[in-house]
């Protein structure tokens, strides 16, 4: 395949590959929650921490790192303080924009580069920004396969869940700090703007056709996967952005899933 | 076994229940009825630890209920907000999440576990359902479920939050029965929450009747006494 004669190709296939499977593996349980906006408000306080990483020589990376864990800390004692879902997420998230550009304004850094923050620039990852994509993502991994099982039972019933002995308090603080991972994971590959939709997107699809927990899953997994695989592919041959090449990828996998699940309830009688 | 002792609550300076004294004995029934915002729910709540009283003390197993460690011993089925869940869940995957607190991180359920958890699924009728997805159950099939999680650790008390909602006759009649083995034979106590008096008149042992702050027993077929068991002085609010 041509395009997988160009080494930067390869890099961004691994990159968004790897983040578009794990995204969702977290996606799950937000969206189960009700939360499937939650990683866009801990995108914007990335783009905050990428501007203050400009303004002070740091890596970006980094940057955006420190202030995600910050604001999902946050973002729990707000909760916790009164503040309703909305209204937290909110803060952070109009906070972290405006805060971003500040800091990025005064560093005068081009267009490019935040538009590449924002969006993605999957095709001009190094091999240190790919590694450290695989790294975030293990991390996200391990700590999932460790606490599933708690996980799934945080999520479906919060207060039966505590009431079963489930430390819900930390766990949801860990679910948030692994949003937070998967956020800055993707910020090269796919952009802190729509990474988030890579964490709902697959699992809206996999949940038209799934009967199970595990299932979809895995199902939302393999389908992130493959839009990460069609979408950069699709870029490259179309010369598109490949960010909104594979967020858009996805979104046509949600309406294939949706229009099956469709054609199945026909078939069976069902209603529409 | 769940017992409350002189304990006060309100939300913020909004009196809920005031000086509640009640005690949940072994292997009984217990219907706690009332209208809706009469504090039924904030009762359990503080049964189980979910909110902490202003005054008084709550005692799971003779314990303070801020000390309790063993909640596999506690089952617990919030009234329901949401029928169904937005990513689907197996029937075997909700009843075995409730193992969740006892399973910790990583632990997988032990030959015990899994034979409890089979058995709690024959329990409520729900075996040749068990791979189904939780949403596309009946809202009657979906409460057993919820019952069998609750019922996975073999609590010895079982608390029901508006059990029946949304569950039509033939369902609840199903549910009752089952309710009835687990107090009868499996000698489970069960505190039930109905805004409805006569969802499980015949199976109760004692009704009990939250009211203006207060909780007074209005029917104790086995239990024996009848009358007010806290002080019968209105309050000018309340709140569930």
């Amino acid at each position: 395949m041509t395009a997988l004669g160009f080494a930067f190709m390869r890099k961004a296939l691994i990159a968004s590959t790897v983040v578009c499977a794990v995204a969702p593996l977290v996606g799950i349980f937000v969206v189960q929650r009700r939360q499937s906006l939650i990683g866009d408000g801990i995108g914007h306080v990335a783009f905050a921490g990428v501007g203050l990483a400009f303004l002070v020589g740091a890596d970006p990376l980094l940057g955006a790192l420190a202030l995600t864990v910050v604001a999902a800390v946050a973002l729990q004692r707000m909760r916790r303080g009164g503040l309703g879902g909305d209204l937290s997420l909110a803060l952070v998230f109009y906070g972290g924009i405006a805060s971003g550009f500040l800091f990025a304004s005064r560093t005068g850094s081009g267009a490019n580069s935040l538009l590449g923050v924002l969006f993605g620039s999957s095709l001009n990852l190094s091999w240190g920004q790919v590694g450290a994509v695989i790294a975030l993502s293990a991390a996200v991994l391990a700590v999932v396969v460790a606490a599933y099982r708690p996980l799934l039972a945080l999520c479906f019933d919060e207060a039966a869940a505590r009431v079963s002995g489930v430390p819900t308090e930390g766990l949801a603080l860990t679910l948030t700090l692994v949003v937070a991972l998967v956020v800055v994971g993707g910020m090269h590959a796919i952009g802190l703007l729509l990474v988030s939709a890579m964490m709902v997107l697959p699992v809206a699809a996999a949940a038209q056709l799934a009967r199970s927990h595990r299932t979809t899953m895995l199902a939302a997994s393999l389908i992130g996967a493959a839009s990460a695989l069609v979408g950069l592919l699709a870029a490259f041959y179309a010369d598109h952005s490949p960010g909104a090449s594979i967020v858009l990828t996805a979104i046509g996998g949600y309406l294939l899933a949706a229009g099956a699940k469709r054609v199945g309830r026909r078939r069976r009688g069902g209603q529409r | 076994m769940l017992e409350f002792d002189q304990v006060t609550f309100g939300y913020g300076r909004v009196p809920v229940l005031r000086e509640v004294s009640l005690t949940i004995h072994e292997a009984e029934f217990v219907a706690l009825v009332g209208p809706n915002g009469a504090g039924k729910t904030t009762l359990i709540r503080l049964g189980l630890g979910l909110l902490e009283p202003a005054h008084g003390t709550v005692r799971l197993f003779g314990t303070p209920v801020r000390g309790w460690r063993d909640w596999g011993r506690v089952g617990y089925v919030p009234q329901r907000t949401s029928p169904d869940p937005v990513v689907p869940m197996s029937v075997e995957e909700v009843v075995r999440s409730g193992l969740a607190g006892r399973l910790g991180l990583l632990r997988r359920p032990d030959e015990d576990q899994r034979r409890r958890l089979a058995h709690v699924l024959e329990l409520m009728g729900l075996l040749p359902l068990r791979k189904e997805s939780i949403g596309r159950l009946s809202g009657g099939q979906q409460q057993r479920a919820l019952i069998a999680r609750a019922l996975v650790t073999g609590p010895a008390l079982l608390v029901l939050d508006e059990p029946t909602t949304g569950v039509d006759a033939a369902a609840r009649a199903v549910l009752t029965q089952a309710l009835e083995h687990l107090v009868r034979r499996e000698r489970v106590a069960v505190a039930c929450i109905s805004h409805d008096p006569s969802a499980f008149g015949s199976l109760a042992d004692r009704v009990l009747e939250v009211r203006a702050g207060q909780v007074v027993e209005v029917a104790g077929a086995a239990a024996g006494s009848s009358g007010p068991v806290t002080p019968a002085e209105p309050l000018r609010e309340e709140r569930s």
